[in-house]
């Protein structure tokens, strides 16, 4: 069985014997190695073992986790690995089994194979994470267009993946004019944020003065016409529930 | 609207058996990549069902245009119905998946990937969980219409790690979420507006851990028939040694139906160029 054993001024404190899937290191007492020390996060960094590898996570500390003097995010270990937290170093020590395993098939890593993270706890942890006060959830953002002519239609926010902007019934926005298409315009969210596409019609769109014949990419506060409509596009944080 | 499309599955040089699904249903316009996992058959029999099971409720949905409240799960209100479908039917191949890895040993453990694109007239639908990915090549550019669900794809997101590290990651196939592992799972699920020439390529990650986004990109602008791209495509996976199965769908648009500009319609256009202009004029004046 793999071990932790953890030191201060290379006094040995304790030993771990790495008995769960996850070790977690931390401030708070319900971590599995505690680390009574300010310059330790509450939760400061995780190892789970994965397919017989044991992979370190830097729980986004605030002082961060270092291997051998790196600073990393994640990172395999290896027999012999020195973690520093803090002034604490934990020393990584592998079992025979497992020396020989990893020096021997390098090459066919079972990560290799794609796995499953235990959702649950990784779950439980960033739960914890969220009392910490360097948050790590990024703030959900939703488009917003607001009107900056005289249509008097104000800002309207773009609660749909796709947004239908036209003359027709089902559009998401709905805009009059005699030449303005079915479907004038789209914006759609995808994976990279939001942009617009011309979609038909006689009305031409405009993104910041140029015309726009297929898409472009929304940034903040981009100038967009449609015949004689102007508006703005521009993002705002949804309040989570 | 024309559709040409094609889907090919290799199970590369160094696995023995193929755990990835695909289909290709030009009828209702619906196209899938699944990447299974989960020892003996099992990743194949996850991957499968997936496929299968997204198929047949998808189809049945839309023929009886279900309302969003009787397919499976709360509708999500920012989709359509055809979104609102798709996604459904996600959420029950995961529920049937989990119940039979539950259910039975041999499956104990058992997931699938799953990308998904769904072409209807004037809305196309993207989705997916896990790390097989999606492409819009569209205007000489590439790109991605999914969203990876690893733990590198989050440390991207959260700015402590750039797209080329995550890439080398050892961590890269750890995925945070796949169909069959717990009871409930959210997909990942974006609307977008055809375009012409718009060319979709879903993929598992045997091509992805071994061609660049730029690499793609560059084969694709070249190859315009689908069948001979994702031959290439999965060329170049073979190439480069093929660690892993290897599966890739493309799906080229033609013929989207856009109001062209005739002639009639560029002297309406020179009309709503004039129309605009008096409003501004309006505007201007305060009438």
């Amino acid at each position: 069985m793999a071990k932790l054993i953890l030191t201060f001024n290379k006094q040995v404190i304790k030993e771990y014997p790495f008995t769960k899937d996850s070790i977690s290191m931390g401030r708070q007492e319900d971590n599995t190695i505690v680390i009574d020390n300010l310059a330790v996060s509450g939760y400061h960094a995780k190892i789970d073992k994965l397919g017989g590898e044991y992979i370190l996570t830097d729980l986004q500390s605030t002082n961060g986790t270092f291997v051998n003097d790196q600073k990393v995010v994640s990172h395999k270990l290896s027999h012999g690995d020195n973690i520093v937290i803090g002034k604490h170093v934990i020393l990584f020590v592998a079992t025979e089994k497992e020396k020989i395993e990893g020096e021997g098939k390098d090459k066919k890593l079972p990560l290799d194979k794609t796995m499953l993270l235990d959702t649950a706890k990784q779950r439980e942890l960033l739960a914890k994470q969220k009392i910490a006060p360097s948050t790590v959830k990024i703030p959900e953002k939703v488009g917003v267009i607001s009107f900056i002519d005289d249509s008097g239609l104000g800002e309207i926010e773009l609660s749909k993946k796709l947004t239908k902007i036209g003359k027709a019934e089902t559009s998401e926005i709905k805009l009059s004019g005699l030449l303005m298409g079915a479907t004038a315009a789209t914006i759609s969210r995808r994976p990279s944020g939001y942009a617009i596409s011309f979609a038909g019609g006689m009305t031409k769109l405009k993104v910041n003065g140029a015309v726009v014949k297929d898409s472009v990419p929304l940034n903040d506060f981009d100038t967009i016409e449609l015949g004689s409509y102007k508006f703005q596009f521009y993002q705002k944080e949804v309040k989570s529930a | 609207m024309l559709i040409k499309s094609s889907g090919m599955t290799d199970v590369g040089l160094q696995r023995e058996g193929n755990e990835d699904s695909y289909s290709v249903e030009d009828s209702y316009g619906l196209y899938m990549v699944a990447d299974g996992m989960g020892g003996h058959l099992a990743g194949e029999v996850a991957s499968r069902v997936a496929v299968e099971i997204i198929n047949k409720s998808f189809s049945k949905w839309k023929e009886i245009q279900a309302p969003p409240d009787e397919i499976f799960g709360f509708p999500d209100e920012s989709l359509s119905p055809e979104g609102n479908y798709i996604l459904g039917s996600i959420r029950l191949a995961n529920r049937v998946i989990y119940e039979m890895a539950s259910e039975y040993e041999q499956y104990n453990g058992m997931g699938t990937t799953i990308v998904s694109l769904l072409v209807g007239p004037g809305r196309i639908v993207a989705a997916n969980v896990g790390d097989s990915r999606m492409y819009l090549v569209r205007d000489n550019r590439i790109e991605r219409m999914s969203k990876d669900h690893t733990i590198v794809a989050e440390h991207v997101e959260m700015g402590v790690m750039t797209e080329e590290e995550a890439a080398r990651s050892p961590l890269r196939h750890i995925l945070t979420r796949n169909l069959g592992s717990s009871e409930n799972v959210d997909a990942e699920v974006f609307e977008i507006e055809p375009s012409n020439e718009d060319l979709f390529i879903l993929c598992s990650d045997g091509l992805t851990d071994l061609a660049a986004e730029e690499e793609i990109l560059k084969i694709a602008l070249k190859e315009a028939d689908p069948q001979r791209l994702t031959r290439k495509l999965i060329d170049l996976a073979l190439e480069r040694g093929a660690h892993d199965n290897t599966t890739v769908v493309t799906v080229l648009l033609d013929q989207v139906e856009k109001k062209r500009r005739t002639s009639f319609g560029r002297l309406g256009g020179l009309a709503a160029d004039a129309l605009t202009g008096v409003n501004r004029i309006k505007r201007k004046f305060g009438l």
